[in-house]
């Protein structure tokens, strides 16, 4: 009996030695671990659909750590064609991230209740830009703004050079009007190619495709109206946008699956693979030259305005641009200043270096050293495009013209729905849309 | 002697004491395993229902402060052709019902018969099951595309005909979307099934298949009736699989397209609160599922205790 509680004695003397002398060499050991910055470490939460790609954002981040070592952010990506619905219940339910992405324009102006104005600190950046006023109310700088943006964006259709040649088509001139890209498509078909890779799934087509078709019958007044919900869709210019659109696959020019399914990524792959001609994406962010000019190689890619179906109309040679997203700070985070320094950051020259060598993006940043830019043919392409900019009447869509624009689209290309109907369901969904409606 | 006398004395007063005592046992007893159960039901059932239906009285557009619309939304919800044709959908969905009950029914009779290669078969039903549905839904927008790995092995084998653009078509995107469904929960079935099968006695089986009785006889005229409790359960199940359970599926094969020729109302009570930030309409098309489902389920599960009664 002594002997055994002897020895539990002596099991225990040497378990607390044990103890002690972990406990000594942690204590050693504490100053040099992380551990102990914990506490002074603000976390913040970024909701984003990850533009430029994940090496842009994982360099990004770093560098934003390097820079504000009391700041560490966690990343929540969610693929761009279903961030609304992820958005939307943290919205509705005011909890989630203390910084979150939208599109400039009227898709923030919407949600401006789940974020805070921008403090004039933060605004100062802005200046530094070649334009913020996506990020304010009604485009506007004097009023509101929620959000900075960091690069520029917009509409380009894309083609490949091969394919081009493979119809027996000049890769050097691509087709110019509605009635060329109808001859083009006739030989590229010919050829068992898809002429146009399109996918109409989604949200994509409302900004991708329809802002491109509006240029020729819209004018910038015209569109500021859309945006306070002053332009019916029964206008005769409204109709001929939806008549337009219509016409791309009544006429056959896309592939037969683009109703049940995305831009992104199907309808991307589809043009990535080599077997369409087109694609009408965007200059930067998620499927850009940079992206087709890896997978096709860059002396295969071009870029080009979208064909004119009004040769003559204002702005049937312009560019569809706008701010990129932008980035604001959640009205409910309690993180807010380390949040507004994410937002700061994100507009500044740091990141405007990042977005240009990792991401191949367009900064908007005013300083940025041409130099920098890869050497590719269709970037030298878009920059020249993008010389000629008008408003973007993708981003003046509310939600629910947006959804019906897609879903009418669709089935109007399947023959289920006559443009008159089409064009009797994007009124009502005007007349639904919150920043719209008239009461 | 006077002991005992007082004794008796007692005796009667004591039992229903002790019966008292007993009984405030058992309610206490009975109450410790009720109250839990009708508190869970209170909290995540009953409020939650108040709330959505509360919600539904709500004018709540974007980001405006709700204000009170009486039935508005419910007015609102009746003139939109969507919502008519999304219950639409649902019906010819639930149409479907008869195949989900019996495909694994046919299927868990002919493993429980030890069919050959029934091992490899039971394990084969159950995977689909398995895989989450979102990434179902990703697989057979592949499988299913006009150029995909589908249409190419029917026109292949000769059957170009079939080869149509399953996902294209206001039917055959329903009844696709449907199928991808089944498939991916018919394993369940099978399963339960064969639970059910388990309890069935072997003699009884072997007495039938000596007085002559084929598969489809042993089926109809001995499994079926003496599994009736396990078929109403499994109803129950499909129906709610099919009414409310779809969503994963339509978020990731069709986004309720085209048009809104998948749109379930489940997908839309997510669309008009989620991306139109239209909540108050969202819970009225809410509430309007909750009774059709409710309608549906209590004439099923109505069916099932009449037929288990009987039996």
């Amino acid at each position: 009996m002594n002997s055994s509680s002897s020895r539990k004695g002596g099991i225990g003397r040497h378990l607390a030695a044990t103890a002690f002398s972990f406990l000594g060499a942690a204590a050693l050991v504490a100053p040099l671990a992380p551990a102990a910055h914990a506490a002074d470490v603000t976390t913040i939460k970024v909701l984003n659909w990850e533009p430029g790609g994940a090496e842009y954002w994982k360099q990004l981040v770093a560098a934003f750590e390097k820079a504000n070592p009391d700041i560490k952010v966690e990343l929540e990506t969610v693929p761009f064609d279903r961030y609304p619905e992820v958005q939307g219940p943290y919205i509705a339910t005011k909890s989630g991230p203390d910084v979150m992405e939208n599109n400039a324009g009227l898709e923030l102006y919407d949600r401006r209740s789940a974020y805070a104005e921008l403090p004039a600190d933060v605004l100062e950046a802005g200046k530094e830009l070649i334009t913020y006023s996506g990020g304010c109310l009604n485009f506007d700088t004097s009023k509101s703004c929620y959000g900075l943006p960091f690069g520029y964006q917009g509409n380009v259709m894309y083609y490949n050079k091969k394919v081009l040649a493979e119809a027996g088509l000049d890769p050097a001139n691509p087709p110019k009007t509605w009635d060329e890209m109808d001859a083009a498509c006739a030989k590229i078909k010919s050829v068992g190619k898809t002429c146009l890779a399109l996918g109409l799934s989604g949200i994509f087509p409302a900004y991708w495709d329809f802002p491109e078709v509006a240029r020729n019958y819209l004018t910038e007044d015209d569109m500021r109206a859309m945006l306070t919900g002053d332009m019916p869709w029964t206008d005769p210019k409204m109709v001929n946008i939806l008549k337009g659109l219509a016409s791309i696959t009544q006429k056959g020019w896309a592939n037969a699956s683009a109703p049940s399914i995305t831009m992104l990524p199907d309808g991307a792959d589809l043009f990535q693979s080599g077997n369409a001609a087109f694609a009408g994406t965007i200059i930067s962010d998620a499927v850009n030259w940079a992206a087709f000019d890896k997978a096709l190689g860059a002396e295969n890619v071009g870029a080009m305005r979208w064909p004119t179906l009004v040769a003559d109309a204002p702005l049937a040679g312009s560019f569809s641009g706008i701010e990129s997203s932008v980035f604001g700070v959640s009205s409910w985070s309690d993180k807010k200043d380390a949040a507004f320094r994410f937002v700061k950051f994100m507009a500044g020259p740091e990141n405007a270096e990042l977005l240009t060598k990792v991401a191949g993006g367009i900064s908007l940043y005013k300083n940025v050293d041409p130099s920098a830019l890869p050497n590719s043919p269709a970037l030298s392409q878009i920059l020249e495009i993008i010389k000629k900019p008008t408003l973007h009447a993708g981003v003046i869509l509310s939600g629910q013209e947006a959804d019906a624009l897609a879903r009418g689209w669709q089935e109007v290309t399947l023959g289920q729905l006559s443009i008159e109907d089409w064009t009797a369901r994007m009124q009502k969904a005007l007349e639904q849309s919150p920043s719209k409606r008239k009461k | 002697m006077a002991a005992a006398q007082q004794l008796d004395q007692a005796r009667p007063r004591a039992r229903p004491q002790t019966e008292r005592r007993m009984k405030r046992r058992e309610l206490w007893l009975a109450l410790a395993f009720i109250v839990p159960g009708i508190a869970l039901a209170v909290l995540f059932k009953l409020v939650p229902l108040i709330r959505g239906f509360h919600l539904s009285l709500l004018e709540t557009q974007g980001f405006e402060e709700p204000s009170f619309a009486g039935l508005e939304n419910y007015r609102t919800m009746l003139d939109d052709p969507v919502f008519i044709g999304s219950f639409r959908n649902a019906a010819v969905a639930f149409a479907t019902l008869p195949i989900w009950v019996l495909l694994p029914l046919v299927l868990a009779v002919l493993i429980f018969q030890r069919s050959p290669g029934w091992k490899f078969f039971r394990a084969t039903f159950f995977l689909p099951y398995m895989i989450a549905p979102i990434v179902v839904g990703i697989m057979f927008r592949q499988i299913l595309a006009p150029d995909g790995p589908l249409n190419a092995l029917l026109r292949a084998i000769g059957l170009a005909p079939l080869a149509i653009a399953w996902l294209n078509g206001p039917n055959s995107a329903l009844l696709s979307l449907t199928a991808v469904a089944l498939w991916s929960f018919f394993g369940l079935g099978v399963l339960t099934y064969l639970s059910g099968l388990a309890t069935i006695s072997e003699d009884i089986i072997e007495a039938a298949r000596l007085d002559g009785a084929g598969f489809w006889s042993l089926l109809l005229r001995i499994v079926m009736p003496l599994l009736k409790p396990v078929i109403g359960y499994w109803t129950v199940l499909c129906t709610s699989g099919i009414l409310i359970w779809m969503f994963p599926l339509i978020y990731a094969l069709t986004k309720g397209g085209p048009g809104n020729a998948t749109t379930l109302p489940e997908y839309l009570v997510f669309t008009t609160t989620f991306q139109f930030m239209n909540r108050g309409l969202g819970a009225a098309i809410g509430m309007a599922l909750f009774v059709f489902v409710a309608i549906v389920s209590a004439f099923v599960v109505r069916r099932m205790y009449a037929e288990g009664k009987a039996s």
